[in-house]
């Protein structure tokens, strides 16, 4: 029978189709196509972005210059922008303000071909200490609010170009998503005076059936109210709000969890397309005891349709109790 | 003299950039399509493209690729009705990027300015 699952921190139900649950094999994994053709995100076409504002680079190469790792440039195109203020006025019942805000583009590897099953711990290292600097740049901007860091991979999931690379929004508003994980966060707090978060995990290593992978600082596993088929959390075990304040030793724990899920994915799905988001605390409030960052990705096997957009129900085809127990299995190599 | 290949599949937008842009002593050169820009880029080798993205068959990204593998420093300005192409990184290939209005004034003031660099 299939079964109604209820998220624990924002209230969200979900169908489990227990019935007709999907193997990997049987789900739609739509191929991402290399395009070929002029990168501009490539070695050697450095001018064709705007200067970059952070890299990792080998030896002392000048900057927007071959030799580097990673490349983090403004969007040549923002649709926001950073300067004047935000000016928020009324029209009638409606807020608006200025289209302020920033938009980043992180290069992750100079190596236009590399996935996550070619790239290196090191590689992900390089990624994770990028985010980090980046929102450490903007932290201190009273004018942004939130930092919203993603990474779309294959076409399906809304990447425009193959070349890796995720992408950073700051904003002056809090999104709606995060502020609905906060407030449920808020009210779990607010009855029994515990992080959901580390509620969810506790459960989690007691019952391990939905444990994907793990390591001495990090949980990767498959939420119990799931809305896609291997959709999957990563997330610290000791309590942290903000993804920022990680430090080297969980730099490089994140680094090894990271590139572990998502080769065993790759190796689940046949490179499937992804979204992976990073969930951390706004700027300047106090959400410190009872929000706790984490990453989700989002294998995009199913298609969210009318139901899906008309209700806020998702109708996960694959129990996520066995899409840990196929990624557990999945090799990383 | 300067050389502008306009790529448009508009005629009266195509109309337009020739009665401005040769007012203003350039050589005009148009393409109805992607296809037709191709073969006029090999032809009259420009100094500078503007590109519609919004383009039947071969569209203005295809075409920037297709520009980009015979030069990668012409510069090239694309044009859209809209901005929807913001989030799309292949437009990084191309030097500029306008929304397509009557008013030509910003457009000529990039166009300047690509040829100066």
């Amino acid at each position: 029978m299939p079964e109604l699952r209820k998220d624990p921190i924002i209230d969200r139900w979900v169908i489990i189709s227990t019935e007709r649950s999907k193997r990997p094999s049987d789900l739609l994994v739509e191929k991402t196509r290399s395009r070929g053709g002029f990168c501009p995100l490539c070695p050697g076409n450095e001018d064709k972005t705007p200067n970059e504002v952070f890299a990792v680079r080998t030896g002392n190469t000048p900057p927007d210059t071959p030799g580097w790792k990673l490349r983090v440039v403004p969007n040549k195109f923002p649709a926001l922008v950073t300067t004047g203020d935000l000016n928020k006025r009324t029209e009638g019942i409606y807020d608006r303000m200025n289209g302020f805000g920033t938009h980043e583009v992180i290069i992750e590897t100079p190596d236009h071909n590399a996935t996550a099953t070619t790239m290196t711990v090191d590689d992900f290292k390089n990624i994770m200490i990028a985010w980090r600097q980046r929102i450490l740049a903007y932290r201190h901007d009273s004018r942004f609010r939130y930092i919203s860091i993603f990474k779309n991979y294959g076409e399906v999931a809304g990447a425009t170009l193959e070349h890796p690379h995720s992408q950073l929004i700051a904003l002056p508003v809090v999104p709606k998503r995060a502020v609905e994980e906060i407030d449920g966060a808020q009210v779990y707090h607010g009855h029994k005076g515990r992080c959901v978060f580390c509620d969810v995990i506790d459960q989690e290593i007691t019952d391990t059936r939905r444990i994907a992978a793990e390591n001495s600082r990090f949980l990767a596993f498959e939420p119990y109210a799931s809305r896609f088929p291997f959709e999957t959390c990563v997330i610290p075990k000791v309590h942290t709000a903000s993804f920022e304040d990680a430090d080297e030793a969980m730099i490089d724990a994140l680094a090894d969890i990271m590139s572990t899920i998502l080769k065993k994915i790759n190796s689940a799905l046949g490179s499937p397309p992804y979204n992976c988001m990073l969930h951390s605390s706004p700027f300047n409030t106090d959400v410190g005891a009872f929000y706790h960052w984490h990453i989700e990705i989002t294998p995009r096997l199913t298609r969210v349709a009318g139901f899906e957009w008309g209700t806020g129900f998702y109708i996960n085809p694959t129990p996520p109790e066995q899409a840990a127990q196929y990624l557990r299995e999945a090799p990383i190599g | 003299m300067k050389k502008l290949l306009f790529a448009d599949d508009e005629e009266s937008i195509r109309l337009l950039y020739k009665e401005e842009f040769e007012e203003q002593g350039y050589e005009v050169i148009l393409a109805a399509n992607g296809h037709e820009a191709l073969e006029m880029f090999a032809l009259h080798t420009p100094d500078l493209l503007v590109i519609d993205i919004k383009m039947p068959g071969m569209d203005g990204i295809e075409l920037l690729q297709r520009v980009r593998e015979r030069s990668r420093h012409v510069p090239v300005i694309l044009c859209t009705a809209y901005g929807e192409y913001k989030q799309n990184l292949e437009t990084w290939a191309s030097d500029e990027y306008v929304v397509k209005s009557a008013n030509l004034d910003g457009l000529m003031k990039k166009i300047e300015r690509l040829l100066t660099k």
